[in-house]
């Protein structure tokens, strides 16, 4: 393959990369942007997430690759997938706010962020102690149609997973933008106390975002599980530091910058693995984390300064 | 009456911030609470909201006792703030921060009808409706602010230092639209540094002093009053 | 309890509770060394011997992290790094995996035993094998993980909490994936091999736990003794005043980059020998053994222990590593008897050994949300003051018995001790201080009034170089000092409270207002740990000079010395801000609000106490709003509207002056409250 060649293909994968890692993204910097809180565990959610959404297309006795669907039981299949993780990660999140950080809502410190790795670690162990620590197989229910683009291949699965992310974050978006509930998320973010003064409650709005957010992160686990054919209880370490790097590079608390962060994120690592080595990936992701937040703490398009006055 | 302060203290702490504070507000006044720095003014604001309970006394309005009434119910009830320094939600569009506003209301008929209000009430306000709040000057701001509280369609406007930080111009103008809104028909509450613009539009006032009133009566008895002087400088010994 | 099980608990432990606390304190360290040191000869199962030696490598990992987040209060979730840097740098010079070819340049280390010569495996030459002694690696793997330590802290230095931590966790994660890829040097995740063991005399330690037991007590002992000094020292004061409040922590004279890149360093020194020890024990050094799950295991330990508590912490350590090695493993084979007994097929097979991280999860939740100050609180709890401690008496007539030798001293001579000019302070698009013209005679007192918002606190931060003006200059005793930073300031002779208390909190009294000699006193890391004379006399010195402080205050602060600043009353933490600031004897002390929130007869007993401090000679600066005070105290007074000095002169005439009343009470186009406007108010 031409260099060219290889571009594109790796352009295609980091798009289908940073679909998945915007969404994660997008999932945690909706939580930052109310409470300023690092949530470690939201990336074991999406991962929890992956899981979930096994059992699910187990449940409809799929597996590998020995039942290929289509049209509309392969729409209601994956619709069913979705719902079904989405709305238990939803609720796992709202779960984890009111058990372990509400309480420690006033609390100045880290103390948060040490709980949040606390229940990271839990979730984790959870899944390793139950399930085990190979990497199971995740079925692949999808047709095996291909188009070429000069030397790089197109996978309709590429493409699916490209629209439902599209989708997903389109559908938040404009959620955040237009509902009552997204301009409240929105408002609480800028000014908690104003918008307690306009009648918000605040304690729904957190959940909300946790809701929100924690069914972004479930969707992300599910969409990891059809790009990878497979899914393990370690997915959430190594997408998380990516997502989590794509939300800072983006300006963290800002919900277009998590998508963009996310793409550029998953570009870097397509491109990366290619033409320098896997292995290093990892250190590039983190020498940006780094630098951006010493040098452009405020990401790309973000409003939060980490710096102190 | 519309809301009375009855034997209100108030702390932070161990820090006694209002002592023993009584005062009334009746229907269609404009009332004002003056004071300089470290008065207590803004403690006086947050408690009538929500935002800082009592630890003695009670605050009734219209007949109901709400010290302990959390705030969206107090709003919902009626009770709208216009916020110190403006504090608009920086990145909404001015339009949407109007909409927060009425966060607890219906859309229809009646939204529609005061958003008509504020537009005319302040044409620039309706002229940048589109624009970034926090992009807007300190006097825009200001009349978005008050914009927001009228979009809860108030029985009582609670106006926290609304001539902070602006600049003349804008301060005639913005005590010129709190007369147009009373005119209306709303109760104004306003807690004000300013003595002089205060009082050429109030019908009563109140001076507090390190927390605890020192002078009352009608904005005519006041402005002839040279106590307040003393009071504002922090000089008058009163009685504890 | 019931009655009588709790008179029987009282009966045994009576003869205890006699014994004065600090002998109980030292009968408790003497068992404890007792028992350590003894402990391989009464259980002399090998492996047991093995598991504590590893708990005490932990234990002193759970040191060094407490130094980094315990003391100076910066979370850091990259510490296995220092562990690694420790570890390689011992196993790369002691294992056979650097080759470099023999040639003369080595001939000296050779001599000095550093290194050996060795045949090649392939051709003719000889290459060099590097032999550094276990000794001499502690000290040098402590050396290098301390540079690291500064190198990674340094990005961190303007960053809030939580950035700090991921910043942390991103270079505690690219060290190991640096090792695992830089094969040539480590031998990646194959991991190094042949790693010697130490040596003592020509004696080997070989695989006995024994030995390496005595060496991890010994460094646990060690370490200990070296936190417990420098927590108790200058150092660990400055430290804890960046972790309570690092914008007070700066304008009392702590050089924050300076003692923040110094915790990094010792604790990182800390990490690296162990990390010298527990792959001179292994053998063997591998990239798993230091991921971002051993930071967290770290943290866990100090959450568990005690943050900030050095016992705790390594309390801490010992119990999380024991139940790692020992009990789960001891209650998993008690399941399994279980498990036979009861013919339970889940019971037989369970492995409680791996959920020790799970365990881990479950305290860190736990901890933060029912006991976050851990196992053994760093803070001690205070004995109650008795009722006449509690009754202050109001001190009238400020204080004349009191000499303070070494507080002001500046004649009235006229001349300026502070001199500001032109000053200009902008933020984004607002003025907030225009064009400042403001003097302060030697030896005077100096008000600053005006209404809210125009500028007075922006005034004082920007002589304490807390805010950096665009033009103008400040001279104080004819020296410029803009633009230098905070502490510099403080050493020079200004030194301010604030408008909102900005104490340290967890300090006590007497803490509070030993920091605020830091500048003053002289000790430095070395001298901390050693406590030369030298260094005990001058501790004596500040205690003493704090306490003639404290007297300035009548009876209010003196029986409190060694309380907890939180739980003071408002008033009382406006003196000891007060205190603070003095003890770092001034030439010039800003005061912002020092009255505020206090009754008339407090406010009018701490006026008199300024002006007496004043006849000592010390120069006062004052914010204020109470015109009574400004006109008892103030020399002069300068009124600030809208970051402007609209008027300045004797208090009686400023009261008088027309603008400043229009500024109090408004602006108005037609000014029509009585007495503004007319000349003629008496």
């Amino acid at each position: 393959m031409t260099t060219f060649d290889l571009l594109l293909q790796q352009t295609i994968n980091g798009l289908s990369l940073g679909a998945m890692y915007a969404l994660l993204a997008l999932g945690f910097t909706l939580v930052y942007g109310i409470l300023e809180l690092i949530n470690f565990s939201h990336f074991n959610v999406f991962m929890i997430g992956s899981f979930i959404s096994l059992f699910v297309l187990q449940g409809f006795g799929l597996s590998g690759q020995e039942v290929i669907l289509t049209g509309l039981p392969l729409v209601g299949v994956l619709l069913a997938a979705f719902v079904v993780t989405m709305a238990f990660c939803g609720g796992l999140g709202i779960v984890i706010e009111r058990i372990t950080l509400r309480p420690l809502r006033n609390v100045k410190g880290p103390a948060a962020m040490i709980t949040s790795i606390g229940v990271s670690y839990i979730l984790f162990n959870v899944i390793l102690l139950t399930v085990g620590a190979d990497s199971k197989n995740f079925p692949n229910p999808l047709p095996s149609i291909r188009w070429q683009i000069g030397g790089a291949v197109l996978d309709f699965r590429v493409l699916l997973i490209w629209g439902i992310s599209l989708l997903l974050m389109g559908v938040l978006y404009m959620f955040v933008q237009q509902s009552r509930i997204g301009k409240a998320m929105r408002a609480t973010a800028q000014d908690a106390e104003a918008a307690r003064m306009m009648g918000v409650e605040v304690d729904k709005v957190i959940m909300m975002a946790f809701f929100l957010g924690s069914a972004l992160a479930g969707a992300g686990g599910l969409i990891f599980g059809l790009y990878y054919n497979f899914t393990s209880f370690i997915i959430g370490f190594t997408a998380g530091l990516r997502a989590f790097t794509a939300a800072v590079l983006g300006g963290i608390g800002n919900v277009p910058g998590a998508m963009v962060g996310g793409v550029l994120i998953g570009l870097i690592e397509a491109m990366g693995g290619q033409f320098i080595a896997t292995a290093w990936t990892d250190v590039i992701i983190f020498s940006i984390l780094v630098l951006v937040l010493v040098f452009k703490p405020a990401g790309l398009f973000g409003r939060i300064a980490p710096n102190k006055s | 009456m519309l809301l009375e302060f009855k034997n209100i203290d108030t702390h932070y702490g161990d820090l006694h911030v209002l002592k023993q504070v009584n005062y009334t507000i009746g229907d269609g006044e404009i009332v004002s609470l003056l004071g300089g720095n470290a008065s207590g003014k803004s403690t006086t604001m947050k408690t009538i909201m929500g935002v800082v309970r009592p630890t003695r006394g009670t605050v009734i309005y219209q007949g109901e006792a709400i010290e302990r009434m959390p705030t969206a119910e107090r709003v919902r009830r009626g009770i709208a703030p216009v916020l110190e320094a403006r504090r608009l939600f920086p990145r909404m569009t001015v339009f949407e921060n109007l909409e927060m506003g009425a966060y607890l209301r219906k859309r229809g008929v009646e939204f529609d009808q005061d958003l008509e209000r504020v537009y005319s009430l302040f044409p620039r306000v309706k002229e940048r409706r589109n624009q970034i709040a926090g992009t807007l000057s300190g006097g825009e701001q200001q009349m978005v602010a008050i914009g927001r509280a009228l979009m809860a369609r108030p029985k009582l406007l609670c106006m926290d230092e609304p001539s902070m930080g602006l600049s003349p111009i804008y301060v005639e103008q913005v005590f010129d639209i709190i007369q147009e809104i009373n005119k209306q028909g709303t109760t104004i509450f306003m807690v004000e540094q300013n003595a002089n613009m205060a009082l050429s539009i109030a019908n009563r006032a109140y001076v507090l002093q390190t927390g605890q009133v020192v002078l009352s009566g009608t904005a005519a008895e006041l402005r002839q009053n040279p106590l307040i002087r003393e009071a504002y400088l922090g000089e008058l010994q009163v009685a504890v | 309890m019931n009655g009588t099980a709790a008179a029987a608990v009282s009966v045994l432990t009576r003869p205890f509770a006699r014994i004065p606390a600090a002998w109980r304190r030292q009968a408790l360290l003497a068992i404890v060394i007792a028992l350590a040191v003894t402990f391989p000869i009464y259980h002399s199962n090998d492996a047991d011997v093995d598991a504590m030696a590893n708990a005490a490598a932990y234990a002193t990992l759970a040191l060094g992290l407490n130094i980094v987040v315990g003391f100076a209060g910066l979370l850091d979730l990259g510490y296995a790094a220092f562990f690694a840097i420790g570890a390689y740098t011992y196993g790369i010079l002691t294992a056979f995996q650097l080759q470099p070819e023999w040639s003369a340049f080595w001939e000296p280390f050779h001599f000095l035993g550093l290194v050996a010569k060795m045949p090649a495996e392939v051709g003719d030459g000889s290459v060099v094998h590097f032999t550094l002694s276990f000794w001499i690696g502690l000290p040098l793997a402590a050396g290098l993980a301390a540079f690291f330590g500064v190198l990674f802290g340094f990005p961190t230095l303007r960053l809030r909490g939580d950035y700090l931590a991921i910043v942390t966790l991103g270079f505690g994660e690219i060290v190991p994936i640096v090792v695992r890829n830089w094969s040539d040097l480590t031998n990646g995740a194959a991991g190094l091999n042949g790693v010697a063991a130490p040596r003592l005399f020509g004696w080997s330690f070989g695989v006995d736990a024994t030995p390496y037991y005595y060496v991890a007590i010994a460094m646990v002992a060690l370490l200990i003794f070296i936190s417990v000094r420098l927590r108790d020292s200058r150092i660990g004061r400055a430290w804890m005043a960046i972790r309570e409040d690092e914008i007070a922590a700066g304008a009392m004279g702590v050089d924050r980059t300076k003692f923040k890149l110094l915790a990094f360093a010792i604790g990182a020194a800390f990490g690296g020998m162990t990390g010298v020890f527990y792959v001179a024990k292994l053998q063997t050094a591998t990239p798993e053994m230091f991921g971002f799950p051993v930071s967290v295991m770290i943290l866990v330990m100090i959450v568990f222990g005690g943050i900030g508590s050095v016992w705790g912490v390594v309390l801490g350590a010992f119990i999380l590593q024991l139940l790692q090695s020992w009990w789960l493993q001891d209650l998993t084979e008690w399941l399994h008897a279980l498990g036979r007994l009861v013919d339970s097929d889940w019971l037989r097979h369970i492995d409680l050994v791996p959920s020790i991280e799970l365990i881990f999860g479950l305290i860190l939740v736990g901890m933060m949300l029912f006991r976050r100050q851990g196992l053994i609180p760093a803070t001690r709890p205070q004995a109650a003051l008795s009722i006449e401690q509690q009754q202050a008496e109001i001190r009238r007539g400020g204080f004349t018995d009191l000499k303070l030798q070494g507080l002001g001293g500046d004649a009235r001579t006229g001349e300026a001790a502070l001199d500001i000019q032109d000053v200009t302070v902008r933020f984004g698009g607002l003025t907030a201080l225009h064009k400042v013209e403001l003097m302060v005679p030697k030896g005077s007192v100096v008000a600053v009034i005006g209404p809210n918002g125009s500028g007075k606190s922006t005034l004082f931060n920007v002589i304490t170089g807390l805010v950096q003006a665009e033009e103008g200059s400040i001279r104080f005793h004819g020296e410029e000092i803009m633009g230098l930073p905070d502490y510099q300031i403080l050493a020079k002779g200004i030194a301010r409270t604030f408008q909102n208390l900005r104490l340290f909190p967890n300090l006590t009294v007497m803490e509070n207002a030993l920091i605020g000699q830091h500048a003053r006193l002289k000790t430095g890391t070395l001298a901390a740990i050693l406590r030369p004379p030298g260094t005990r006399a001058e501790e004596m010195r500040a205690r003493e000079w704090a306490m003639e402080i404290f007297s300035i205050f009548g009876n209010r602060l003196t029986p409190r010395t060694g309380q907890m600043v939180a739980g003071l009353s408002y008033a009382n933490r406006r003196r000891i801000e007060i205190a603070r600031a003095l003890a770092s004897r001034p030439r010039i002390l800003l005061l912002d609000e020092p009255t505020a929130g206090m009754n008339p007869a407090e406010t009018l007993e701490l006026a008199e106490q300024i002006k007496s401090l004043n006849g000592l000679g010390l120069t006062v600066l004052l914010i204020e709003h109470k015109l009574d005070v400004v006109t008892m105290l103030a020399d002069t007074v300068y009124v600030l509207d809208h970051g402007e000095v609209i008027a300045h002169g004797k208090p009686e005439e400023v009261r008088r002056n027309e603008e400043v009343l229009r500024a109090y009470l408004g602006r108005n186009a037609q000014a029509s409250l009585a007495g503004v406007g007319t000349a003629n108010v008496a």
